[in-house]
């Protein structure tokens, strides 16, 4: 038995038919896989310190001036707002389908609006939205300066 | 398991990864074991790193502490279960039908068991005074 998925992965990426909702669809979707793929690097690369003091410096080095360009904050400091992004949207999505926060069903009327963007949970989201600059803010600076807020 | 059973663990063990998330960004700043909190301490303009919370001697600090290396082990537990769950979804949605979904579910299992073992061992050596 074969099951056709005409569109398959092509239509996660276009969100812009659909509203906000696929938007953040489209990012938590996006930033999983990324943050999968650093777990697996990540797992990989913190075992070098079974190797001693000399090899792991110079890997720490190497992974701050990967070729010699100092990039190491700018690759950190996205891989953290990926996380930030990724942990507090999903978050919302924990609540929301486990069916709290949303309004009540009503009569759709023309111009149709989605449930997602009315009341609590465009407060939940605008909340979690403020959280997420202030938590990304104070992470970023400290990556840059190693200044804690 | 049932997909439910599996996604209500998705929604718990993100939760957790969440506390414990929190707590690696904090060991990796505030509560870091050194006195100067930055990532990398460089000497002068050169290269060489001389101190900074990556260094070689504060993180084995950290590892080498039980609560530490017991609060990894579990946070690599539940990270790697929800990464894999995660790929699973991602992938039982594109390559849909029952053979493909054993396929994948049994290659992320075994993908996932091997990226743990690996973890687990890293930590494991650490707590018990090797590497």
């Amino acid at each position: 038995m074969t099951i056709e998925n005409k569109k398959g992965w092509i239509s996660w990426f276009n969100p812009f038919k659909y509203g906000l909702d696929r938007w953040m669809y489209a990012l938590h979707r996006l930033t999983g896989i990324v943050l999968g793929i650093y777990l697996i690097l990540h797992i990989f690369e913190t075992a070098n310190i079974l190797r001693g003091p000399v090899t792991w410096n110079s890997i720490m080095v190497s992974l701050d001036w990967p070729f010699g360009v100092h990039i190491g904050p700018i690759i950190l400091s996205l891989v953290f707002l990926a996380a930030v992004y990724h942990g507090l949207n999903g978050l919302r999505l924990t609540i929301v389908e486990n069916g709290l926060l949303l309004p009540r069903p009503y009569r759709p009327e023309y111009p149709y609006k989605a449930k997602s963007i009315r009341g609590l949970n465009l407060v939940l989201k605008i909340i979690l939205g403020i959280v997420m600059v202030v938590i990304g803010v104070i992470g970023v600076l400290y990556i840059f300066t190693g200044v804690l807020i | 398991m049932r997909e439910s059973k599996l996604m209500f663990l998705q929604y718990l063990t993100g939760l957790l990864i969440l506390i414990f998330g929190t707590f690696h960004f904090l060991l990796l700043s505030y509560l870091a074991p050194t006195t100067n909190k930055v990532l990398y301490l460089y000497l002068g303009n050169t290269h060489q790193l001389i101190g900074g919370t990556l260094y070689y001697s504060t993180v084995k600090e950290i590892y080498t502490t039980l609560l530490w290396g017991a609060m990894f082990e579990a946070f690599l537990t539940v990270l790697v279960y929800h990464a894999f769950n995660g790929f699973r979804v991602i992938l039982s949605e594109q390559f849909q039908g029952p053979r493909a979904e054993k396929i994948i579910t049994y290659t992320m299992l075994v993908i996932a068991l091997i990226i743990f073992i690996y973890g687990s061992r890293t930590i494991v050596v650490l707590l018990t005074g090797g590497g």
